[in-house]
């Protein structure tokens, strides 16, 4: 009848891609505190964990929780089977958003033969199984893999693999019932939600004066404004809306969580991992957070180290002169000030202490040693092709 | 007729969780269900069954809240059941899939929002959306500009109707239903003596809020006894805080003035705090369609201060009913509007009268009803006219006894291309006829030249008597439960 099945529908949520139904629940976020161990997740979460194995072809000897994302809702588990090491991973992200990542992942080993960990098929011959309104999938645990060292060099092992990742990352259509997720036409929204918040910061700085960090954040937030703005700007000069047109797919996919973690060295080469958050975009995207990244750790923009990591980058996805602006554009933006200050607006009161003002006065300094080195870069590219 | 309403897949009807176009519906849906039998789609909500009949209006609720669920379920109850007249609210991307799960119905759009941006919808996909329906409703010129602007061809099609407000429930203050529930209100909120400042909204940067908390630290240096009432929660009955909410909340905690943050409130107890308010801000910041929240201020007598976004000004008379702030981006605009109120109280006080006049005579749900009626009448096919069709135009136009018997006998008597035609052209006049009647059946007092088109029309159409008929409502559901079950297959 219908209505029963609708219903069932309503009460079930959750439904194996072969149709089984397989529990009852719908995931949540949880809660952990001190009375929680580390790694801490739900029993209604382990036992769909129990279920979800049940649609493979494996036969489980352990499973260890190796992450949790408890303020989502995701969780990794490490898998010892019949047929090696595998992982469990439960996405905390819509089921149409995780298809679209799941289907890149797919893509990326099958067509394009890239170093990301192959996705372990149900006894169905699917990528994942729905439970708890969710998505979740096993992939192969890709061992050994050691992270590159935190030097020049590792960082331009990390650029070098990105650049390879973007380039095969072409070309990816989403399945059909996915969601696509993509950035490539945002850039501008992005940018005037980052001039928006600075005024936000400068409203709450001024709402509780009296904070310790208030002077130092009000002295300098103007500034960053007017960088954010300049960028803008710069952006609305530039080629953007053109490149922006050439589409998804021709751009290709960024990580979006790209760093030291989830770029790691293997018996035959760099391995790009945990793609969940994966989206279209502009792909040199990556590559500036790995570099404004790379500097705030050093305390100081190097011009050595951006240089050769571009390098480093262009070898494997050669950046033309169009795409190289928007890299010096987007390095120009105050991404560490903004990155580090948004959190203003949950607790003002706590974070507006002594430590977010000697925060503040670090991302400065920073900021400071930015501009001679992108003045520096900025002809790198001239007459290139 | 036999019409099908098909809501938005995001929130059910009744609107327990609120939701603009889950409140118009529900608004007119006593007005509607004495001409036709109307059954209601919408989605599934573990508080209401999949399928009940109640007032005479069948409901029948299936999975929703992602689109695409909810598309495949809505064409699979479609093509399992026949209807006259499909009436969509705001998808039109649901339009070319359940065109092809009944071809022969003709099909009503309602646009409440930019829904037609050629980011929400393929540009193909509008054309043949706007080619296969009969017509669009828009709730404000605004939405109907935009779409005009998007696509010219769509102009002959739209027609607005301003959405309404239910003037028995929300009321003045000072109305003697009310009175009591303002200063108990008031009181348990600490606000006895103030003047409330009430805010309506989502809290989100499109709606603003924050430009009004902005506005009122220079406000409360100005104006004594000020309060501010903000009703709303993120996302309807969610409380989940983001960063905005997060922001709104650090302004709110350290204003000079006692603020009043109520988180969801239910929709049918909302008309309380407009009535324990004095004052209502709009803040809006986007190109909003129409706010509802202006309706509401008005029934419950507030003077309005809203900005020059979409379609919000439509509905205010600049000075008579409340001031339109043209740059809301700047906080200070706020201030001046407000400040020009605060510094006038009979000035408010008349600016209330008017809203509530205004809100009485035009904007009550039987007149939003009695317009969708005249768009129902009037609808006219659009796919090739065959005698089927040309004759179900004309039933329609009939009492609704005549729709029992059965179209398919009457049909075999038409023939010829002429008597079609004709057939359609006379259909078309009876409906035109039995919407005015509607209309005045309603209890609305049509203006004159529409009266005195309605004149016009051959005595014999006009002697045709109305016979309203809800046993036929609960023979078709009862049909209904008889039909096959379709397939259930998930996505």
């Amino acid at each position: 009848m219908l209505l029963v099945v609708f219903q069932q529908v309503e009460k079930t949520h959750a439904i194996s891609k072969g149709g089984d139904y397989v529990e009852r629940t719908t995931i949540e976020p949880w809660i952990v505190d001190e009375t929680t161990h580390e790694f801490f997740v739900p029993d209604y979460i382990e036992q769909l964990a129990d279920e979800v194995l049940q649609s493979y072809d494996l036969s489980v000897k352990s499973r260890q929780i190796v992450t949790t994302k408890p303020d989502k809702g995701g969780a990794i588990w490490k898998l010892e089977t019949n047929r090696g090491s595998k992982s469990l991973k439960l996405l905390h992200r819509r089921p149409t958003r995780s298809l679209f990542s799941l289907g890149a992942q797919q893509y990326l080993v099958e067509v394009r033969e890239a170093r990301v960990p192959p996705i372990i098929k149900t006894k169905d011959g699917e990528n994942y199984v729905e439970a708890g309104g969710k998505l979740w999938f096993v992939a192969e645990w890709i061992e050994p893999l050691a992270p590159v060292t935190k030097d020049l060099e590792g960082a331009k092992q990390l650029c070098y693999a990105l650049g390879e990742f973007h380039r095969l990352s072409k070309g990816y259509t989403p399945p059909k019932q996915a969601e696509v997720a993509s950035r490539v036409r945002k850039w501008p929204k992005s940018y005037q939600k980052m001039i928006t918040k600075m005024t936000w910061f400068r409203n709450i700085a001024n709402a509780y004066k009296d904070m310790p960090a208030s002077p130092s954040l009000l002295e300098v937030v103007d500034e960053f404004a007017e960088q954010a703005k300049r960028g803008l700007e710069r952006l609305h000069q530039s080629s953007y809306a053109e490149l922006s047109k050439l589409g998804n797919a021709y751009w290709g996919l960024v990580h979006q969580d790209y760093g030291w973690s989830n770029g790691q060295m293997g018996e035959n080469g760099m391995w790009i991992i945990d793609l969940d958050g994966i989206a279209f975009d502009l792909p040199i995207r990556d590559l500036r957070k790995l570099i404004s990244g790379t500097m705030a750790d050093l305390y100081r923009w190097d011009v050595t180290w951006v240089r050769e990591m571009i390098e480093a980058y262009d070898e494997a996805n050669p950046l033309t002169p169009e795409l190289y602006e928007i890299l010096l554009i987007d390095l120009a933006m105050p991404n560490e000030f903004y990155k580090n200050i948004k959190e203003i607006v949950y607790e003002p009161e706590l974070f507006l202490g002594e430590q977010t003002k000697q925060l503040i006065q670090t991302i400065v300094e920073t900021d400071q040693s930015k501009w001679p080195v992108l003045e520096d870069i900025q002809t790198d590219w001239k007459g290139r092709r | 007729m036999k019409i099908l309403m098909v809501c938005t897949e995001k929130l059910p009807v009744p609107p327990l969780l609120g939701g603009a176009i889950q409140t118009y519906i529900s608004g007119i849906l006593p007005y509607l269900r004495p001409f036709h039998d109307i059954t209601v789609l919408g989605i599934s909500n573990p508080s209401l069954p999949d399928e009940e009949t109640i007032d005479g209006i069948h409901y029948v609720r299936v999975p929703g809240k992602v689109f695409e669920i909810y598309r495949n379920s809505v064409v699979r109850y479609i093509e399992a059941n026949e209807f006259d007249l499909i009436h969509i609210f705001n998808r039109p991307r649901l339009v070319l899939p359940i065109r092809q799960a009944a071809p022969q119905a003709k099909l009503i759009l309602s646009m409440h929002n930019d829904m037609f941006d050629p980011e929400k919808i393929d540009l193909e996909e509008a054309n043949e959306v706007i080619a296969t329906v009969s017509g669009i409703v828009t709730v404000s010129n605004y939405v109907g500009n935009a779409i005009r602007e998007l696509y010219p061809q769509a102009a002959t099609k739209i027609r607005i109707i301003y959405s309404g407000v239910d003037t028995a429930r929300f009321l003045p203050g000072t109305h003697q239903k009310m009175q009591k529930i303002r200063n108990e209100l008031r009181k348990a909120h600490g606000l006895e003596n103030k003047t409330v400042i009430l805010f309506a909204g989502r809290l989100s940067r499109n709606k603003g809020v924050d430009k009004l908390l902005e506005a009122l630290p220079e406000l409360a240096k100005k104006h004594k006894e000020l309060a501010l009432v903000i009703i709303g929660s993120k996302w309807f009955s969610e409380n989940k805080v983001n960063d905005y909410v997060a922001y709104v909340r650090a302004l709110a905690e350290k204003l000079p003035i006692p603020v009043v943050t109520t988180g969801f409130v239910a929709p049918d107890e909302i008309q309380h705090w407009f009535a324990a308010a004095d004052l209502f801000v709009c803040t809006s910041q986007w190109q909003e369609p129409l706010a509802r929240v202006h309706y509401e201020a008005m029934a419950a007598g507030l003077p309005i201060v809203t900005t020059a976004r979409g379609g919000n000004p439509e509905v205010i008379l600049a000075n008579e009913n409340g001031l339109v702030v043209e740059n809301p981006e700047d906080p200070n605009g706020f201030v001046t509007a407000i400040s020009q109120l605060l510094s006038d109280k009979s000035r408010m006080k008349k600016m209330g009268e008017k809203g509530r006049e205004l809100a009485v005579s035009m904007y009550t749900w039987d007149r939003v009803a009695s317009e969708l009626l005249e768009v129902w009448e009037q609808a006219e096919e659009v796919t090739q006219p065959t005698l089927e069709q040309a004759h179900a135009g004309e039933v329609t136009s009939e009492p609704l006894e005549a729709i029992k018997e059965s179209p398919k006998e009457e049909k075999s008597e038409q023939e010829t291309k002429e008597k079609e035609e004709k057939a359609k052209k006379k259909a078309k006049k009876k409906a035109n006829e039995a919407a005015k009647e509607m209309a005045k059946q309603a209890g609305r007092d049509d203006d004159a030249t529409t009266t005195n088109e309605t004149k016009k029309k051959t005595k014999k159409e006009k002697r045709q008597p109305f016979i309203l008929s809800s046993s036929y409502t609960e023979n078709a559901s009862d049909k209904k439960k008889g039909k096959g079950d379709p397939p259930f297959i998930i996505g």
